[in-house]
């Protein structure tokens, strides 16, 4: 007992020192595991479905982002302004990106199955298939081994809070993060595709009845939750490379924000992103970093058993 | 434009056209990061012969496969109907005869037969080494993840976890991992069998029991990550596991009954052997159990929850039974595999071996024994014939490419696979015509 | 002394604000068919997913009384215990296992309370056989007995919905039951069936001394069957008699006088 609560106090002691750098940096990862957790949430919000294949949605926009920082910046270091739009261009590239193939991936690998009305196991294989498809794939067409992107500047500190220096990098992720939420958030309550997303997820029966075209929406929510995820992809991929298996672990942790925050809630997955980010990041001081994945796997399985509906509760329709 | 593409005709030549085009990148050279288009203008623009008549570039060959296609297509839409129809009344009778009793049973000698003189047949040692790590433990895996995703209709993403187990296991029992063999002996690997098979079955209880009361997708995820942390902790517990090196000192198979010493492993013949009287130990034991109560309780379960609890069955109880079976099994074949081959190391675990196994169990026909067998021998040979003798341009990584298209082109031409089981066929009928209860079994909705 | 088979006390079922059922009391006799009726959304459903174990009504309890077995409450137990103490029941739209035969569906029914025995289905030794045997006999006693017997290997789904009916009530018996729950048998039939439905329920009780409890929206058939009635209305009890007491009550009629169009439109 005594040993373990030295080993206690000594970790807080730790993590009292580092705790703002901690808190920076997971909150940032935190709006990404968001971002991404918004696309599972929004297609299951119509689908009662998880895309399995977003992890490479996101990956397809890592990519982008790459292809156009390289053939912008090559080995050339941007000035600040300079960097600020070609981060801006890649977000958008990567989005774009994104949304594409995630319109592909519900065009190929759902509609046909819809079609049929097809059992929910189908459309869970047909999804991994797509999934594990595009992953190999990337790896053929790109070689797997991870690169780097080109860095504009980013890892310069731009200011401090309580003495923890905060990166370029994570103040244009928590910038792009805010951005993208608020609208987001502002699309699904006032406008009219938000009010069809709403409607189709609440009961797609009536709302096909009251005139909502529900291939339409369907194929909305996949562009919209693919930008989001095509764009975080390049955010990502511009910390930590990019590589066919860069989608695999932030997907699972994304989808883990999802269940968190309640699935099919919007909020609740920009809710979920966050906490999961902070305490993933703060538990690097009291696990290995090597056993990082497994916390986040642990909070997904305790959620699951002990609170499947999450902290928001689940349901695009009512709760958005 | 728009009504062009509503066009039903412009539809499928759109569709052929782009079908050949993935095909053209996904059997074409590969790119890398320093030339990224490399894979692109290479698999449209490289030369090829065009079916040995002249010389031209890929895309024109692909074009020409796409137009054929669309013609096949357009044909069979017209006539397929009535061609279907005239098959199947020409198959009647050949069909009726299989379902008699002395036929079926003929048909599982004249199998048998060919199965034990397959290693006299082919003397290829490729070929005689694949058969037995390639194929006949495969086959013995796809049976195990079909009582789980064909009988109970979970989806089980995390099967190599419990392979791992099996082999880890072996690797313990007879002393070959840094961590102490139980009692401090070194057993023979006969003995790893029912540990391996308990240890295993015990995880998959112990995973299942709280997770499968859950909807089948969150299962799914969870499985998944409970493979890639099975993984983690293997490469990461040195002490234990020997860590990313593994070990590869783990025995052979041996007998020592009174007079009578063996030693498997001298050439992949005799494991061959051992493991097809395993695979059909197996085989029995699942075709009874589909035929028994607890095979007709699983289809109760999968295809309408409700009804099955209200005559009387526990759900959960008959779930956690199919998982710890299939995962069982798994364990079985890890004892297999890490005999047979010696070694054991984390990164031959992956989630890639998972997906393997559920395109032989999905190819196959979820829940039907012989499509099973079949779907695992046809895949693995196909795969390992890639392997043996590569077509232009083919990397050993691209046959994952193939697998995840194939489970996407399975779902939408042939969901029940390629020898479909009777009454997931009609399940998926059913639930296509929107009767039944498939859909809120599957994912929980209960009303 | 009577002998209740159920016996509902101040039950209350509650979803988020909707009370369900409110405080609701009744009890049914060994033996007895008994209905109850109300207009839709009156909690007939939700009364009988709560006698199940489907639902977890949040006061009150309900007791069951098997046979020479201790008495039970319901609430909190799992509806497959349930069934195995002794309540059978159907559904509103008949739920089969669509793609198994009518005789597999039984069977399903006759077998699902011996234990489970993996390895004795995997060996098959003669103990399996021989429960394999019971279930089959059983499964034909019952096929008979419902008037199957020809349409065994029928696929359920291909069955017409009278017989969809008639082969649910068999697969609730087929467990074994004390107390049969009927949800709407006579949804869905048409005038020949309905009669040949009242026919087969009466034989299940007078035969198989299964108490039966209904829930039915055709006046004629419940008034013909029943010998005993409870009103639900809103969730409570408004009124419970005879056929003719309940016939003859003004509370009930009011309840009803809204309400005329649900009474013959079936359905809920």
């Amino acid at each position: 007992m005594g040993a373990f609560g030295h080993y206690l106090t000594g970790h807080f002691a730790t993590l009292r020192l580092e705790f703002w750098a901690l808190f920076v940096g997971g909150l940032a990862n935190g709006v990404l595991y968001g971002m991404v957790a918004v696309g599972y949430t929004l297609v299951y919000g119509v689908l009662r479905l998880i895309n399995f294949a977003h992890s490479e949605i996101f990956m397809s926009g890592g990519f982008a982002g790459y292809f156009v920082m390289k053939s912008m910046v090559g080995n050339a270091v941007p000035s600040g302004i300079a960097s600020v739009g070609l981060i801006v261009l890649g977000i958008i590239v990567g989005g774009v990106v994104g949304a594409v193939m995630a319109t592909l991936v519900e065009r190929v690998a759902y509609r046909p199955l819809r079609r049929r009305r097809a059992p929910a196991l189908a459309y869970l294989i047909s999804a991994i298939g797509a999934s594990y498809f595009l992953y190999n794939m990337a790896g053929k067409e790109f070689g797997r081994v991870p690169i780097s992107m080109p860095q504009p500047y980013i890892n310069h500190p731009i200011f401090h809070i309580f003495g923890a220096p905060v990166q370029m990098y994570y103040v244009i992720i928590l910038l792009a993060g805010a951005v993208m939420f608020l609208t987001l958030d502002r699309i699904v309550a006032k406008t009219k595709l938000g009010r069809s997303i709403r409607a189709v997820a609440q009961d797609a029966e009536t709302a096909s009845l009251m005139g909502v075209n529900i291939d339409r929406t369907i194929v909305l929510t996949f562009i919209v939750g693919g930008a989001l995820g095509g764009a975080a992809g390049f955010l990502f991929g511009m910390g930590t490379g990019v590589s066919n298996t860069m989608g695999f672990v932030p997907a699972l942790k994304a989808f883990t924000a999802a269940v968190l925050g309640g699935i099919g809630n919007l909020r609740g997955a920009m809710i979920g992103g966050f906490l999961l980010g902070v305490v993933e990041s703060l538990s690097v001081v009291f696990v290995q970093a090597a056993y990082m994945d497994v916390v986040a796997f642990g909070i997904l399985v305790a959620v699951l058993l002990f609170r499947p509906t999450g902290i928001l509760g689940e349901r695009l329709g009512r709760s958005a | 434009m728009k009504r062009v593409f509503a066009n039903a005709h412009v539809k499928r030549l759109f569709s052929a056209i782009a079908a050949m085009a993935v095909l053209e990148l996904m059997t074409g050279p590969p790119g890398s990061a320093l030339s990224p288009t490399a894979g692109f203008t290479g698999s449209f623009g490289e030369a090829s012969s065009f079916f040995g008549l002249f010389r031209t570039q890929r895309w024109v060959v692909f074009l020409f496969i796409a137009l054929v296609m669309f013609a096949i297509w357009t044909t069979w839409l017209t006539w397929g109907e009535q061609v279907r129809t005239a098959t199947s009344k020409a198959m009647s009778v050949p069909r009726a005869a299989t379902h008699t009793r002395p036929v079926r049973w003929g048909m599982v000698l004249v199998l048998l037969v060919v199965a034990l003189l397959l290693p006299r047949l082919i003397t290829d040692p490729f070929w005689q080494a694949a058969m037995v790590e390639q194929i006949a433990v495969y086959v013995l895996l796809a049976l195990g993840l079909n009582v789980v995703v064909g009988f109970a209709g979970l989806l089980d993403l995390g099967f190599v976890a419990f392979y791992a187990i099996g082999a880890y296991t072996t690797a313990w029992v007879t002393g070959a991992l840094p961590t102490a063999a139980p009692f401090g002996i070194h057993f023979n690997n006969f003995y790893a069998i029912p540990i391996a098979i308990a240890l295993a079955m015990g995880a998959g209880i112990i995973l299942g029991a709280p997770t499968l009361r859950l909807r089948g997708d969150y299962l799914a995820i969870v499985t998944l990550g409970f493979g890639e942390i099975i993984t983690i902790f293997a490469n990461n517990l040195y002490g234990i596991t020997g860590g990313s090196q593994g070990t590869n000192t783990i025995p052979h198979f041996s007998l020592h009954v009174g007079p009578i010493k063996y030693l498997w492993g001298l050439t992949p013949v005799p494991y061959y052997y051992l493991t097809i009287v395993f695979v059909i130990l197996f085989l029995i034991g699942f075709k009874l159990l589909e035929h028994s109560r607890v095979g007709r309780a699983w289809t109760a379960i999968r295809e309408d929850e409700v009804a099955a609890e209200s005559v009387g069955i526990n759900p959960l109880k008959y779930k956690v039974m199919a998982f710890a079976i299939g995962a069982s099994t798994a364990g079985f074949a890890g004892v297999v595999t890490a005999s047979q081959s010696n070694t054991i190391f984390p990164s031959s675990f992956t989630l890639q071996f998972s997906i393997n196994i559920l395109v032989l169990v999905i190819f196959g026909g979820m829940g039907s024994i012989t499509g099973v067998v079949l779907g695992a021998i046809v895949i693995q040979t196909g795969s390992m014939f890639l392997l043996h003798s590569p077509p232009a341009g083919y990397q050993p990584q691209d046959l994952y490419i193939y697998l995840g298209a194939l489970l996407v082109v399975m779902m939408i031409f042939r969901p029940a696979g390629l020898v479909p089981s009777r009454r997931r066929h009609r399940e998926i009928g059913l639930a296509e015509k929107g009767e039944g209860h498939m859909n809120e079994v599957l994912t929980g909705d209960t009303p | 002394m009577s002998d209740k088979i159920f016996d509902v006390d101040h039950v209350t079922l509650r979803f988020g604000g909707v009370v369900s059922l409110n405080d609701v009391t009744l009890h049914q006799e060994r033996g007895e068919i008994l209905a109850v009726i109300g207009p839709n959304g009156a909690g007939k459903t939700s009364l009988f997913n709560s006698l199940t174990g489907v639902y977890q009504p949040q006061e009150g309890t309900i007791t069951f009384m098997g046979k020479d077995a201790k008495p039970m409450n319901v609430i909190g137990k799992k509806p497959h215990r349930v069934s195995a103490a002794g309540v059978a029941r159907t559904f509103q739209a008949s739920r089969m296992f669509s793609a198994l035969t009518a005789f597999e569906n039984i069977k399903i029914g006759a077998e699902s309370h011996r234990g489970i025995g993996v390895v004795g289905a995997m060996l098959r030794g003669p103990a399996t056989r021989r429960d394999e045997k019971l279930s089959d006999e059983r499964t034909v006693e019952l096929l008979d007995f419902v008037g199957l017997r020809a349409k065994a290997n029928v696929i359920s789904s291909s069955l017409s919905y009278g017989d969809r009916r008639r082969l649910e009530i068999a697969r609730g018996l087929a467990t074994g039951p004390q107390v049969l729950l009927l949800d709407e048998p006579a949804a869905g039939t048409n005038p020949s069936e309905k009669l040949e439905l009242t026919t087969l329920i009466r034989k299940v009780r007078d035969e198989m001394g299964v108490s039966i409890l209904l829930i039915e929206h055709d006046m004629k058939l419940v008034m013909s069957l029943a010998e005993r009635l409870y009103v639900l209305n809103f969730g409570s009890v408004i009124a419970q008699g005879t056929p003719e007491e309940i016939r003859a009550n003004d509370q009930v009629i009011e309840a009803y006088l809204g309400s005329t169009a649900t009474e013959t439109g079936d359905r809920s």
